[in-house]
Parts: C-alpha cells; structure tokens; sequence
C-alpha cells in the first residue's frame, strides 16, 4: 500500500493580471523526504510557498499539506507547517528566548511546555548558546539557526526554508546542511529553496527545477540530470597508465563524432560524454575488454545539479509542467 | 591600451554639490513628495479663493488684504512645520541603513561637504515649496495693502529662518536616531518644542517681572510666532493687554542663527565612522551575574529589564506582551520612569499652583498640564502607534504572525492595548496633581472629571487615527510622518483658527472647527483663558467618541484584509 503524500500540488496556477507566476504545477511529496526547490529569480518558487503556507490564494489549482487545503484549512495548514521566509523578520529589543516565547505563545503552547520546547529546538539548531542575546545583534548565520528554530517550536510536519543558506559563511552552511539532515531524519518533511546547488545536491533527496512559472523537471537528482541531459559521462579507470591513449583511441573509432573523450592521466581515467544508446555502450565496452586493456572501473557520473539547473533554465520551451516526486 | 586617470577635482563647493547634486533631484524624484507640493499649493489656491474680496469696492483700509496675508501667513508656517522636518530627519538615518553612508565617508569627500551638501538639497527643496506659495501671496499683494519688502519679503525672509532651522535640527537628530521613524519622532518633537512648547511658560508668565518670567521672554524667542504676529501687526497670543517691546524679529533670527551654527557644527562632528559602529549589547542577564551585582541592580530597579522573563502567561495577549517587550521604550522599567517624570511634573505645577493661587489662578495651572499632556500625547502617539501594522510588515513579522494561528482582531487589540496602556499610564501620572486642585477648589470637581473624558478621548482618537495610518502604508517611516501631519492638523492646526478668531475667523466657526480637539475641550471646561465662551463640551467628547468608533471599524477591516492570502 503506498503512502499518503504530505504535500501534495495538483495544477497550481498564479495568475496576477496578465502576468503568471506559477503555471499548473504539479508536485508530490512523501514523509521525510527533502525537496530542493530550484529555479532563477522569478521563477514562482515564492509564489508556491507561499501558497503552501496560506499567505496566497491560487488562481486556480489545489495544494494539500497532510490532507489539509491550504486554502480551504488554513487554520489547520498553520500548525502543520513551519514557515522560514527569506526576510528574518526580527523584533527590536528582543532576546532570543523572548523572540521565541512570544511565537510559542502565538502557536498557543502551554507556558511550561514551551519553556521546555524553546530548550529543544535551540537544542537541535545548536544555538542554545544564544537564548539570551538580542536577535539583532546576532549574525546573519545565527539568525537563520533562530529562524528555523521558531519553524519547529509547534513541532510541524512539514518545514518550508526559503533560502536558509543565504549568506551563511562555510562553517555555518555545514552547521545548516547537519541541521536540515537532523530534521529530515526526524522524519518532518522538508521543502527548501536556494540558489546554491552543490550545497542543496548534498542534502536533497528530491529535486524540482521551475522556470518562468513551470516546472521543468523533477525526482531524484539521478532522474532530473538524466531527463535534463542529452549526453550522459562515462569514466573508464585503466590499470596500467600506458593504455589510457589507446582507450581513448577505440572509444573514438567506435562513437566517432558522437562522444568527446579526453584522457586524464594523473587519474588514470578515460572520460567520455555521449548519448547513444546502452546497447552501443556495452558493445563498445566489449570491444575494449576484447583489446585486451585492464580496466578496473567503467562507471556513469552522475550529472550535477548545476549543470541540470542551466539546462532547464536555459530552453525557451517549457516541458510538461507534471511530475512526480518521491514517488 | 592604459587609460589616463581624470584627475580629481577639488574643493569645497564641488563636494559639497556633489552631494546636492544627488540628494536634491532624489527628493522631487518621490511620489510623496509630489504630493505634498500639490497639497500645499492646493491649500494656498483655496486660501486665497476664500479670501478674495467679493465685491468690486476697493477697499481702502487695506484690512481686507492684511487678513488674507495674515490667513497666508500661518498657512505657510504650518505647511514647513508639517512638512520640514520630516526629510532632513530621515536623510542621514536612511543613508546608515542603506549603508550608503558608507561609501560616502570612505570617499574623498569632507564630512562638512557632505552635510552641507545634504543642507544645500534641503534649502533648494525649501525654496521649491515656498515657491509653491508664489502665485497665493501674488495675489495677496495685487490686493493692495501689503508692502513687497516690508511685508511679503519679511515673510519669506522669516519663514526661510525657519526652515533652516528645522534643516539643522532634523540633521543632528538624524545622527543620533537608530531608525527613521525615532528620527522622525525626535524631529517632530523638537519643532513642535521649538515652535510651540517655547511659548507655553511666557502665556503664564507675561506682566511678571521675576527671573522665571524673563527666562520665559528669552525661551520664547526660539519660537517663530512671536515674531510673525508681530510682523502681522497683531498682539502677542492671548497677551494680558501688553504688547512687545523691540523687534521680535530680529530677537528671533539672533537666536536662531546661533542655534543653526551650534546644531551645524555638531551634526558635522557626528558625521564619522561611528556613527556605522553602533554594537549593542550582547545580553547581560541578571540571574548570571554575582550576588553584589544582583543586590545591586535590585535596588536600582524596581523592575529590571535584565531579569530573564518567565515566559508569557495563556491569559495574556502574546502581541501585547511582543509589543512591550520589543518597543524601546516599552519595557517597564522606562515606563515607570516616564510616569515618575510625568508625576513629579504635574505635582510642581500643583505646588506652583498652592504657592502662587493668587496670580496664576487653578484654571490656569490646569490649562499648563492639559497642553503639556496633550503634547505629550502627540508625540508619544504616532511613534508608537504609526508603526504598528506598517513596522510588522516593512519588518518582516506580518508574514510570520500571519501563518499563525493568532487571528486579526487579537493581534489588534493586543497592539491597540498596548499603546492605550502606556497612553493612559502617562495621563494617571497627573492625577495626583488634578486631586489637589480639587482640594484647593472643590467647585472645579465637575470639570476635572470633563478634562479627564476629554484628555482620555483625545489620547484614544490619536491612537486610532496613528492606528488606522499604519495599515495604509507599507514604511513605518511614512506612516509615523503622516501621523504627526494629521495631529498636528488636529490639535495645533484648529488652535492656529482659535488664534485668529476675530480677524478672519468668525467665533461659530472657530467653535465649529473647535469640535473636533479634546485638548480645547478639556480647557473649555477648565474655563482656561480664551476658551471660556465656548461650548464645546460634550461636543468634542461625541465628535472624538464617534469617529474613534469609525476609526477602530476601518482598523479591523484594514487588518482583516491583510491577514487575507494575497
């Protein structure tokens, strides 16, 4: 029996006058499963938060979050998900222990029990250092630590990040990504934007790149890489150093003008990117074992989402803006 | 290919326009802005409208045509005391902000090019608005009766004093301020001091011949309007039949000018690096420090801002509480300490009062704290108040309460509760003070319990009307300005009727225009010197009561609306 998705997008559209925002996305998401939400400035990834959160209303379309409309339940939506804007949005004057008393008591948490909850989400954001200095004279880095632990004060489901890596130095991105492993491992289900790629590739396990309002492709990073590229890359590990040119050389009489292959010598790799078909690969495969070459590894690299990212992006024409993701 | 560097060109003015050169067209380039010069010349349009002379009679006394200047006159001096301030106040803040300032200081530019450059925009911008006025007074002339540069010239020369004045002011204020809506509260504050709060002892002290009375002479030079009726040919406001000895113009512009230089001469000793260095503290708790200190700091404070809180209990309002906690000067400790200030003030004028009953008389007194608390009102209100949807979301934490489970009409009444308690704690503070006069006079019971509903009403009607402003803009900045613009108008505007009644305004209409101030409410029912031929209480109890109610429907429906999805 398959699980009941906990967020769940059916044709989202936002129109606002003549301009769209978001144009029938559609997007599934399973307990514990972290999203990477990518695409450029403008895309519509706000747009979709926002409605998710209940601070937008959809022209058209339906977004459920544990089978509550975002529209329709939003009293509900509101303590099923935990919301991180881009904007800090801080209070002056305010320690870091007030900041989050004062949410815990929005969210309606018992007074003691909130005493105790506000220990554990400093706890798990490793800022329990923090309760009692000003919010604004944190750095950024420690703020955004804050942010995400006001999101979990009423313990939700589902956690919205809007650019939680935004400005964060290297050590305090580390810190983040630990925090958003933590999280998911908890088994909350994590929505997270950014326009930093090889941080998010680490910790997403689902991807969805949308472009101009539309989605461009989504999954895994292995299937979006795959439905993005034309051309996969292969490495081919030689044993011995002094084979590697003639690799190289059946490669290139095999695929000729369908492959660019260079050699790396320090590595002892054969690199070669093309896009025909398995069948053609595993003859020529054949044909170099034939040759009589040691090979020890013949490995597909996995694309990175950079590369993915600038392919979507990059086309005028919009894919079918439907996929499904964690399913 | 090398490119030939320009050389640098130097010198005072082409810095100092450098500077002008940005700030000037910045200023006329905002919508605002553009705003306020057609209201202004809208205004001056109806003002002269309203005073042409309706028949073809010539009218050879001139009086016709003073009236009209004298009407055009205070019209201009409300129009910069409303509109000045507010720019040069949230230039330099803006600038520390935006962190434009400092790319400025780290140019070559001197910090005086920089302030005078800041200045210069400001002038220009002086001169484009009383530009404005050109076609009204224009008029006012072709009228007859009115001398170029006896009359109109000392006008624009006074009003122009003014208005450096309030440039210099706002600049300095600007330094010190942390935010531009507290720059704008501090620069309202200390034109509305300047202007108004420096006459307030003379009008009780006038005829006496003690050093207080002559201190008060001195003070009230810093104030515009003595000079500006003198130059209007009329007797100093509510004068007990004295006129004043000398030119009160030339008084005016000595002090000024010296105020302008000592004002200058500090805003450019501020304009450093550190004004870009301002650390905070870290978070010093109480509970952490050693036994001495906290002994200490128990003494010192009846409640201490530094004891880490218990955390907000289920039957409060947790806005209300965000709302104390997160206001400057909302914590408790500086609220006691305001009360305590408020308290022993009005207790001083009581002892005033026991001391000197024979020549002040009660009413009198009372008329002292009514106008004090009253300005205390207007310029606690919309600092407090202009901000309170408007800072949420130019902040950032409107989102943040919206995707909680608060919903709209808790999160005003706990902002609303907020300010009303600080509002109200700072007119109890003066109870002690109305008791006595009580005692002194058991007769005036009935009307301090009317000066009570009016002050209370007129602190409720300024807290609706900063209210209601806050959810119409997205700037708290905005919001705050707009907010002292409409108080202003409310409660020093129909006074500058009050003061004109007889030469043009009639005594229905100022009773009329009257109607909606609580503060001349509450001092017609003192039977305050001047107000005592009104009749304006309950009148100004219904007007404020009623439109409170109105104000506080638009505010829910306002806050409704924004905690809508978009």
């Amino acid at each position: 029996m398959s699980e009941e998705p906990v967020v769940n997008i059916e044709n989202l559209t936002k129109r606002y006058g003549e301009f769209t925002a978001l144009d029938s996305l559609s997007l599934t998401l399973n307990k514990g499963d972290i999203l990477g939400f990518i695409g450029p400035n403008g895309a519509g990834k706000t747009t979709t938060i926002k409605i998710l959160v209940g601070l937008s209303r959809p022209t058209s379309g339906r977004a459920t979050i544990a089978g509550a409309d975002c529209v329709k339940d939003a009293v509900k939506v509101r303590r099923l998900v935990g919301y991180m804007p881009d904007k800090f949005g801080s209070y002056d004057n305010m320690r870091v222990h007030e900041y989050l008393d004062f949410f815990g008591a929005a969210y309606g948490i018992g007074r003691k029990a909130r005493r105790a909850r506000i220990e554990e989400v400093l706890e798990t954001t490793n800022a329990a250092w923090m309760k009692d200095r000003y919010v604004e004279s944190l750095s950024h880095g420690m703020q955004q630590r804050i942010g995400i632990a006001r999101t979990l004060l009423h313990n939700p489901q589902v956690l919205i990040l809007d650019e939680p890596a935004n400005g964060l130095d290297p050590q305090a991105r580390i810190e983040m990504r630990e925090i958003l492993l933590r999280l998911a491992a908890q088994g909350r289900t994590l929505i997270v934007t950014s326009h930093i790629l090889p941080e998010l590739s680490r910790i997403c396990d689902q991807v969805a790149i949308v472009a101009k309002g539309r989605l461009k492709a989504a999954g895994t990073l292995k299937e979006v890489t795959s439905q993005l590229s034309q051309q996969r890359t292969f490495e081919v590990q030689c044993l011995q150093n002094d084979q590697l040119q003639s690799v190289a050389g059946v490669l290139e009489n095999n695929l000729q003008q369908e492959a660019s292959v260079t050699v790396a010598e320090t590595e002892d790799i054969v690199r070669f990117r093309t896009g025909v078909s398995d069948e053609r690969l595993s003859n020529v495969l054949s044909e170099i074992v034939s040759g009589g070459f040691v090979i020890s590894q013949f490995r597909e690299v996995v694309g990175d989402l950079e590369e993915a990212f600038i392919t979507a992006t990059q086309g005028d024409a919009a894919t079918p803006a439907t996929a499904g993701v964690g399913q | 290919m090398s490119v030939a560097a320009e050389p640098i060109q130097q010198g005072f003015l082409r810095g100092t326009l450098v500077v002008a050169e940005r700030e000037y067209p910045a200023l006329l380039r905002s919508k605002q802005t553009g705003w306020i010069l057609l209201t202004v010349a809208f205004c001056f349009a109806a003002t002269v409208i309203l005073k042409w002379p309706a028949s073809a009679v010539a009218d050879l006394s001139g009086s016709q045509p003073r009236e009209a200047f004298a009407t055009l006159a205070y019209c201009m001096l409300i129009s910069v005391v409303l509109v000045i301030p507010g720019f040069p106040a949230t230039g330099i803040v803006r600038e520390i902000k935006q962190r434009t300032m400092e790319l400025l200081l780290n140019s070559p530019l001197q910090r005086h090019e920089i302030y005078f450059g800041k200045a210069l925009a400001l002038v220009a911008f002086v001169f484009t608005l009383l530009a404005v006025t050109f076609p009204a007074l224009a008029c006012c002339y072709a009228m007859g009766g009115i001398s170029l540069p006896g009359d109109i010239g000392l006008l624009y020369f006074l009003i122009l004093i003014l208005c450096l004045e309030m440039v210099a002011v706002g600049l300095l204020v600007g330094t010190y301020a942390g935010s531009p809506e507290s720059a704008l509260r501090w620069a309202y504050g200390a034109v509305f001091g300047l202007v108004f709060a420096t006459m307030i002892p003379w009008q009780f002290m006038q005829g006496n011949d003690t050093i207080a009375a002559q201190g008060a002479d001195i003070i009230r030079n810093l104030s515009p309007i003595p000079a500006l009726r003198q130059l209007l040919g009329e007797a100093s406001l509510n004068a007990d039949g004295l006129g004043d000895t000398g030119s009160m113009m030339m008084r005016y512009v000595i002090v000024t000018l010296i105020a302008i230089v000592v004002a200058a001469y500090q805003t450019i000793r501020r304009l450093n690096h550190s004004l870009l260095d301002r650390s905070r503290s870290q978070g010093i708790i109480t509970d952490d420090l050693g036994a001495s200190d906290r002994w200490y700091r128990r003494i010192m404070f009846l409640i201490d801002p530094q004891r880490r809180k218990k955390g907000i209990p289920f039957y409060m309002n947790p806005v209300l509480v965000k709302e104390f906690r997160s206001r400057q000067f909302g914590r408790l400790h500086w609220l006691l300490r305001l009360i305590a200030g408020c308290a022993t003030l009005s207790l001083l004028l009581t002892v005033l009062t026991t001391l000197g009953t024979v020549d002040w008389g009660v009413e009198r007194i009372a008329g002292i704290i009514i106008i004090a608390q009253v300005a205390l009102i207007i310029v606690l209100t919309p600092g407090i108040a202009g901000g309170l949807i408007a800072g949420e979301i130019e902040g950032g934490g409107w989102n943040l309460l919206r995707v909680t489970p608060l919903r709209a009409g808790r999160i005003v009444r706990g902002k609303l509760v907020s300010v009303l308690i600080t509002l109200g704690l700072v007119l109890c503070a003066t109870l002690p003070s109305y008791a006595v006069m009580m005692k002194i006079k058991p007769i005036l019971e009935q009307q301090v319990y009317q000066v009570l509903i009016s002050l209370v009403l007129a602190a409720v009607f300024s807290l609706m009307i900063s209210a209601v402003i806050s959810t119409f803009f997205r700037s708290t900045a905005v919001c705050t300005s707009v907010s002292y613009g409409v108080l202003l108008l409310l409660f020093v505007g129909t006074m500058a009727v009050w003061a004109n009644m007889g030469s043009p305004f009639s005594h229905r209409f100022v009773e009329n225009i009257l109607s909606v101030n609580p503060m001349a409410g509450a001092l017609n029912a003192m039977d305050v010197q001047g107000f005592e031929d009104f009749n304006l209480v309950p009148r100004t109890w219904y007007v404020s009561g009623i439109s409170s109610v109105v104000l506080f429907v638009i505010l829910q429906i306002r806050t409704w609306q924004l905690c809508q999805p978009d």
